[in-house]
C-alpha cells in the first residue's frame, strides 16, 4: 500500500514527441498520470501493448470502460505540449 | 395634313368606302406565330411540323438514393451496443463497456457495418469508430465474418452519397489489411462491391493547375476508389487483378507492368 501514496514531486510539459511521450499521452487520455498510477489503481502488473510498435493498446478507465488505441502514432505534434511528464 | 385630305376626299365620294377599308387592311397586323410544341421523342406528336422533340430524361445513375432506417440505429437507440461516447480534447472517442476481444463478432460487426449507411451524428460516428476499433483488434476473428459484411457494404455504396462512399471505401481498405487472408476472401464478392466503384471511378476534378483540397483530406472519390482498388489487388492474391478488371474495365494493375 505504500506505493499508493506515491505522489509526483514535479510536473513539466512535453516539448518533443517520442515513444515515451506517445505512451504517456495514451495513459493521460484514459485518465491516469502514467503507467505507474495505472498499475496502482487497476492492480495489474502488465499493460497491453502492440507487439509491433510497443505502444499501449488497451487501457481500462476508472469507470471500468475500455479505451482502445491504434497501432500507429496517435499523438499529433499539435497535442504534444498537452502531455504532462510527472517526476517522482 | 394628309389625314385631313383623306377625310375630305372620302366625304366627297361616299362610294369609295370599300376602298378605304381595303387600305386599312393592308396595314401590318400582329402575325400569329404558331409556337413550337415540345414533345417526347418517338410519339405521334413528335411527327408534327411545329413540334420540338425534348431530349431524353436523365437516367439518374449518380443521383443519391433515399436512405432507409437502419438496424444499427434501432439497436443503438435500444442501447444494445456496449459503447459510450467520450468527449476529449482531441475529439470524440468510443469507450467500450466490455472488452472487444470478448465481443461476438458474428453479431456485432455486421451490425456496425450496417451503420455505414448513416449520415448523421451520433450514428455515423459510432458506426465508423466502432468498425475501426473492431477491425483493429479483431485479428483472426474477422475472416469468418466476411460473408456477412458484404450486403451492408453494398447497401452503403448503393446509396451513392459521396460522404458515405468515402467512409465505406476507407473501411474497406482497413478491412483488407485487418487480418491475414481477408483480401483473398473478398475476391468472390467483387461482383457485389465493385459496380459502384466502376461508376464513380472517374469522379475527379479537373482543376487545371488549381488545388483540389479534397485530395489532402482524402475525400476525393475518384482518388479513393483508385487507392482502394490498388489495395484490393495487392492483398487479393493472384486472382484479384483479373476479377477487378472484369468489374472495372478501366482499372490498370498497380503490380504488373
Amino acid at each position: 500500500m505504500a506505493s499508493c501514496d506515491v505522489k509526483p514531486k514535479s510536473v513539466s510539459h512535453a516539448k518533443k514527441w517520442s515513444e515515451e511521450i506517445e505512451n504517456l499521452y495514451r495513459f493521460q487520455q484514459a485518465g491516469y498520470r502514467d503507467e505507474a498510477e495505472y498499475k496502482q489503481v487497476k492492480q495489474v502488473s502488465m499493460v497491453d501493448r502492440w507487439p509491433e510498435t510497443g505502444y499501449v493498446k488497451k487501457l481500462q478507465r476508472r469507470d471500468n470502460t475500455y479505451y482502445y488505441y491504434n497501432k500507429q502514432r496517435e499523438c499529433d505534434d499539435k497535442d504534444v505540449h498537452k502531455v504532462k511528464i510527472y517526476a517522482y | 395634313m394628309v389625314a385631313e385630305k383623306e377625310t375630305l376626299s372620302l366625304n366627297k365620294c361616299p362610294d369609295k368606302m370599300p376602298k378605304r377599308t381595303k387600305l386599312l387592311a393592308q396595314q401590318p397586323l400582329p402575325v400569329h406565330q404558331p409556337h413550337s410544341l415540345v414533345s417526347e421523342g418517338f410519339t405521334v406528336k413528335a411527327m408534327m411540323k411545329n413540334s420540338v422533340v425534348r431530349g431524353p430524361p436523365t437516367a439518374g445513375a449518380f443521383k443519391e438514393r433515399p436512405t432507409k432506417p437502419t438496424a444499427f440505429r434501432k439497436f443503438y437507440e435500444r442501447g444494445d451496443f456496449p459503447v459510450a461516447l467520450e468527449h476529449d480534447s482531441k475529439g470524440n472517442k468510443i469507450a467500450w463497456k466490455v472488452e472487444i476481444e470478448k465481443l461476438d463478432y458474428h453479431h456485432y460487426l455486421p451490425l456496425f457495418f450496417d451503420g455505414l449507411c448513416e449520415m448523421t451524428f451520433p450514428y455515423e460516428f459510432f458506426a465508423r469508430q466502432g468498425i475501426h476499433d473492431m477491425l483493429e483488434h479483431g485479428g483472426n476473428k474477422i475472416l469468418s465474418v466476411i460473408p456477412q459484411l458484404i450486403i451492408p457494404m453494398k447497401n452503403a455504396l448503393n446509396l451513392r452519397n459521396r460522404q458515405v462512399i468515402c467512409v465505406t471505401l476507407k473501411v474497406l481498405q482497413h478491412l483488407v489489411v485487418s487480418a491475414e487472408m481477408v483480401g483473398e476472401a473478398l475476391v468472390p464478392y467483387y461482383r457485389q462491391i465493385l459496380p459502384i466503384l466502376n461508376m464513380f471511378k472517374n469522379m475527379n476534378v479537373n482543376s487545371g493547375d488549381g488545388i483540389d483540397y479534397s485530395q489532402q483530406k482524402r475525400e476525393n472519390v475518384g482518388d479513393l476508389i483508385q487507392e482502394t482498388l490498388a489495395v484490393l489487388e495487392r492483398y487479393g492474391g493472384e486472382d484479384a487483378f483479373i476479377n477487378i478488371k472484369y468489374m472495372v474495365p478501366t482499372y490498370e494493375s498497380c503490380l504488373l507492368n
